[in-house]
């Protein structure tokens, strides 16, 4: 029963500025991984591939906490968007093991770097949905 | 379910963002409450009975009959 103040709106738009973050050091590590190729030793190359762990962090917690602080149609709005993400992010995973198990799969096109994408797209979706639905 | 909220808030001459605003919600939250997309918690019902002196009953009413 709570709604946008300007310190709920602060907390929004921090866990939009870690977002962002988040996706700049992922791509950022993305692209040094790439340049640093197979010849550098292992435990540097996977320092640089976690990196995206700490902003990702800071994001998840500010996300929450925006979360905690706006109001009930809005926390309904984010839960009916993760009931329609979550179920297709799992059929996807499920028929891309099936798919791997029928023929082979190029990893340049069907690796984890490019399957993670189709989660947020699924909760971007999913929230489009559901705010249709209150509207 | 079916409420009056839309014509007790037009009485009062209050705009949705007023009454978002005294209720603490959103005003996409009062629209959905007043097109009847969206059934408030009992907190915020009470909110809204209390705002407009009103008992819940009086404001909301259940679509059906309710079986039990």
């Amino acid at each position: 029963m709570e709604r946008a103040t300007p310190n709920k709106s602060r907390t929004g738009r921090a866990a939009l500025t870690w977002g962002i973050i988040w996706m700049v050091s992922y791509f950022g590590a993305r692209a040094a991984l790439e340049w640093m190729g197979n010849a550098q030793p292992a435990g540097p190359r996977l320092a640089v591939a976690l990196i995206p762990i700490v902003p990702f962090v800071a994001f998840i917690w500010k996300f929450i906490s925006s979360m905690r602080q706006v109001d009930e149609l809005e926390r309904r709005i984010q839960l009916e968007a993760l009931a329609i993400a979550f179920p297709l992010a799992t059929v996807l995973l499920m028929i891309l093991a099936l798919v791997q198990l029928a023929m082979p799969l190029n990893p340049d096109d069907w690796s984890y770097r490019h399957v993670w994408y189709f989660l947020p797209i699924f909760w971007l979706g999913g929230l489009s949905i559901a705010r249709r639905r209150y509207q | 379910m079916k409420n009056q909220l839309r014509i007790l808030r037009a009485e009062r001459e209050w705009s949705q963002a007023e009454l978002s605003d005294r209720l603490s919600v959103s005003r996409q939250t009062v629209n959905a409450i007043e097109t009847g997309r969206y059934d408030p918690s009992l907190p915020l019902a009470f909110a809204i009975a209390r705002l407009f002196e009103k008992r819940i009953e009086e404001i909301f009413e259940p679509d059906g009959a309710v079986n039990g």
